[in-house]
């Protein structure tokens, strides 16, 4: 019976504190928020209590409903809204089609390059007062440069993503006798598409940076329009309660499109 | 059912191949007849792999050509069809999407549906349709990869060591399961292994390649009964096969393989 192996009786007992690290880390979290949250209220109440400079959470929460119970507050995030939106869909519409047509054209890469490789690095948001110039202080000033700063993000990792396609997987195709355009819309698009949507990812984030500095720049509405008025006008309360609308929408946008992203990438 | 017809399927003639400077394959014929499963073995780097990917039109030939039942090819087509080593499903495609992809690139998944339908369940993967390869084992997934190239129905099935990837336990049960699928249809297939055991256990005939050029060497006829059990392969018989075969290929093996400059 001398095998020199022999089985172990029992396993032993894991640590209770290994069966819930996650739950425990949650709310480590949301404990850091709150500590953050009450801190900023107690100094905003008896530290730097001048509301020349400083407002605390719940008053930035208090100018919110007031603001709302007006109806400012909506004519504020309609217009906003539109910028963005507007000028999302168009710039990564724009994005993926250039993107697309730089990966798979030597002509579209001659023409579209040098001007990638002077803008991409360019912070264009710099040119937000001159498409104010153009284009006026309505929307669409704000919709060109939305348009200008998604479409970069867009357009660099849609090309990378359909460089990245494996050979072999198209030889899998060809083997099959696909079509160029079958191997591109079966092998290389699918297989571009976790690249296009980080690329998208980074676009929201980038837009909602472009509505803000474009409606600094002159507006007549808009969530940018009413910080920059209210800082001007010394009102803390709805100068912050602008940038949480702003930090909310980003924390959403990004998370719902996470969701999209994990739900479209379910392969992976 | 006897399918068999006496038959050229596949021609080869006057194959040759050059990488640079490197014959791969020098002035290769060979006739394989319809019906007949033909495995090529030999060393790495003796053109086996190169041999297989021109006869499924993937890579170009400096002097020869091929002929199936009568038509020289001159690329990819549809009277063949290929199984890859590992990992060449699409990964964000289900089983049921994978197995469909050469009836979607030919337009008819609606006309092939049950056959597509049936070939999974031959191959034993009725219920995955919907998973994804990652949730796969590399077994089934080489199970997909066959069913793939039966779903085109191919008159020329190519395998290019389809099971080299898999632990030999998973490889022993695949080579059954590939010759219980064979049995059901039993397509010309070329199948290129360097490993003797597997291609003397799927063959009719065994092509052994010799390397530095890449050449045939010499063909050897496998007269063992078919259905073939797993137990065949610990037969008298069999084992004078591999025996036979190992011999042939002794020197090409163990010779200096790395000579440099």
């Amino acid at each position: 019976m001398l095998s020199g192996v022999h089985i172990l009786s029992r396993a032993r007992n894991r640590s209770v504190w290994a069966t819930t690290p996650q739950l425990s880390r949650r709310a480590l979290s949301f404990i850091s928020v709150a500590v953050g949250l009450a801190a900023w209220e107690l100094i905003g109440r008896f530290l730097v209590a001048n509301s020349l400079f400083l407002a605390t959470p719940l008053q930035a929460v208090e100018a919110l409903g007031n603001m709302w119970i007006g109806g400012e507050l909506q004519r504020h995030i309609w217009s906003s809204t539109q910028e963005f939106v507007i000028g999302f869909l168009i710039g990564s519409a724009s994005g993926i089609a250039i993107g697309l047509a730089i990966a798979t054209s030597r002509n579209a890469a001659a023409i579209f390059n040098p001007w990638v490789a002077g803008l991409y690095s360019t912070p264009i948001v710099a040119l937000a007062p001159l498409m104010i110039l153009w284009f006026g202080i309505g929307i669409w000033s704000k919709v060109a440069v939305v348009i200008s700063v998604v479409v970069f993000p867009v357009m660099v990792n849609t090309e990378s993503g359909i460089r990245a396609t494996s050979p072999h997987l198209i030889e899998v195709a060809r083997s099959l006798c696909a079509t160029r355009w079958q191997i591109f819309a079966k092998v290389s698009i699918p297989s571009a598409m976790p690249y296009i949507l980080a690329g998208l990812r980074l676009g929201i984030g980038r837009g909602l940076i472009g509505v803000v500095i474009g409606e600094f720049f002159g507006a007549r509405a808009g969530v940018g329009y009413l910080i920059v008025q209210s800082a001007e006008a010394f009102n803390m309360p709805a100068m912050f309660a602008g940038v949480i609308i702003f930090a909310a929408a980003g924390i959403g946008l990004t998370a719902a499109f996470q969701a999209l992203e994990h739900w479209l990438l379910r392969w992976r | 059912m006897e399918m068999r017809s006496n038959h050229a399927k596949l021609q080869v003639h006057s194959l040759t191949k050059h990488f640079g400077d490197l014959g791969v394959l020098v002035d290769v014929n060979l006739s394989v007849e319809n019906g007949y499963f033909v495995s090529v073995l030999g060393p790495s780097g003796c053109g086996k792999t190169t041999f297989l990917r021109i006869v499924g039109g993937l890579e170009s030939v400096d002097a020869g050509e091929i002929v199936i039942d009568g038509h020289p090819i001159s690329g990819p087509g549809r009277d063949r069809s290929f199984v890859f080593q590992m990992d060449s499903l699409l990964p964000w495609r289900t089983v049921w999407e994978n197995t469909v992809l050469g009836l979607e690139i030919s337009g008819t998944v609606s006309d092939d549906k049950d056959r597509a339908m049936a070939l999974l369940k031959l191959v034993g993967l009725s219920g995955f349709e919907r998973y994804y390869p990652k949730q796969l084992s590399g077994g089934m997934r080489q199970r997909v990869n066959l069913a793939r190239a039966l779903a085109v129905n191919p008159e020329v099935l190519l395998m290019d060591e389809p099971f080299s990837a898999l632990d030999a336990q998973t490889r022993e049960v695949m080579q059954t399961e590939l010759l219980r699928i064979w049995e059901n249809g039993r397509k010309t297939a070329l199948f290129v292994t360097h490993q003797i055991d597997e291609a003397v256990y799927l063959s009719d005939s065994v092509v052994i390649f010799a390397r530095r050029p890449g050449r045939v060497q010499e063909i050897v006829r496998i007269d063992l009964p078919r259905p073939r059990p797993l137990s065949i392969k610990r037969t008298p018989h069999f084992i004078e096969y591999v025996d036979h075969i190992w011999k042939l290929i002794e020197k090409d093996v163990t010779a200096p393989s790395n000579v440099c400059g």
